[in-house]
């Protein structure tokens, strides 16, 4: 799936080691989801979406 | 959180090595040394094995602690130790029938770990 993860945390400052410890995750999984190489379980998915304060559709499209 | 291993399965894991070299270390003296006698030699030679418990429980415990990526790549990386090995074993197996030298059990693990380890290296270079 493609996601604005990347920009979405550009444009609040945070790098991935924050993200990652705001979501309880490890940096390395932020970056394979950033990068399109994993795609987050519904759960994860739904808390990236509610950091964001963004419906999920919006931080995460189909190919 | 470290991509290789959190700091509680350090501290666990680390504890629970040095307990296993503590009492392997015991066993051997005792049975090569002391050379105990009757039943205890099976307990003597046992001694190695609650230890070893103890690193199986904490590497169960930081799958548990682990993130779902994380977990996703040990299990791929498990999956292909298992094969693996059992291809390994297996080959060399059907070689002893036709007169290679038989292997001592205790080889099968260091098989196990050592594809282990290189199935967590190649299985991460997927998700860089």
């Amino acid at each position: 799936m493609n996601n604005l993860i990347r920009d979405l945390r550009a444009d609040r400052g945070w790098s991935q080691a924050e993200l990652a410890d705001q979501l309880g995750v490890s940096r390395q999984t932020v970056n394979a989801i950033e990068t399109g190489r994993y795609d987050p379980s519904l759960p994860l998915a739904f808390t990236i979406a509610r950091l964001f304060a963004l419906p999920i559709e919006a931080v995460f499209q189909p190919e | 959180m470290n991509e290789t291993s959190t700091p509680a399965f350090r501290r666990e894991f680390t504890i629970a090595m040095l307990a296993y070299v503590v009492a392997l270390c015991l066993s051997i003296y005792l049975l090569q040394v002391v050379r105990v006698g009757g039943y205890w030699r099976w307990l003597v030679a046992l001694m190695p094995v609650p230890p070893m418990v103890m690193v199986a429980v904490a590497v169960m415990r930081d799958l548990r602690r682990i993130d779902e990526m994380q977990r996703k790549v040990q299990f791929e990386a498990l999956a292909l130790s298992f094969a693996g090995t059992a291809l390994l074993t297996f080959s060399y197996g059907f070689l002893e029938n036709v007169g290679f030298p038989k292997l001592p059990t205790f080889g099968i693990w260091p098989i196990m770990a050592l594809l282990w380890i290189a199935g967590l290296r190649v299985v991460r270079r997927r998700y860089r």
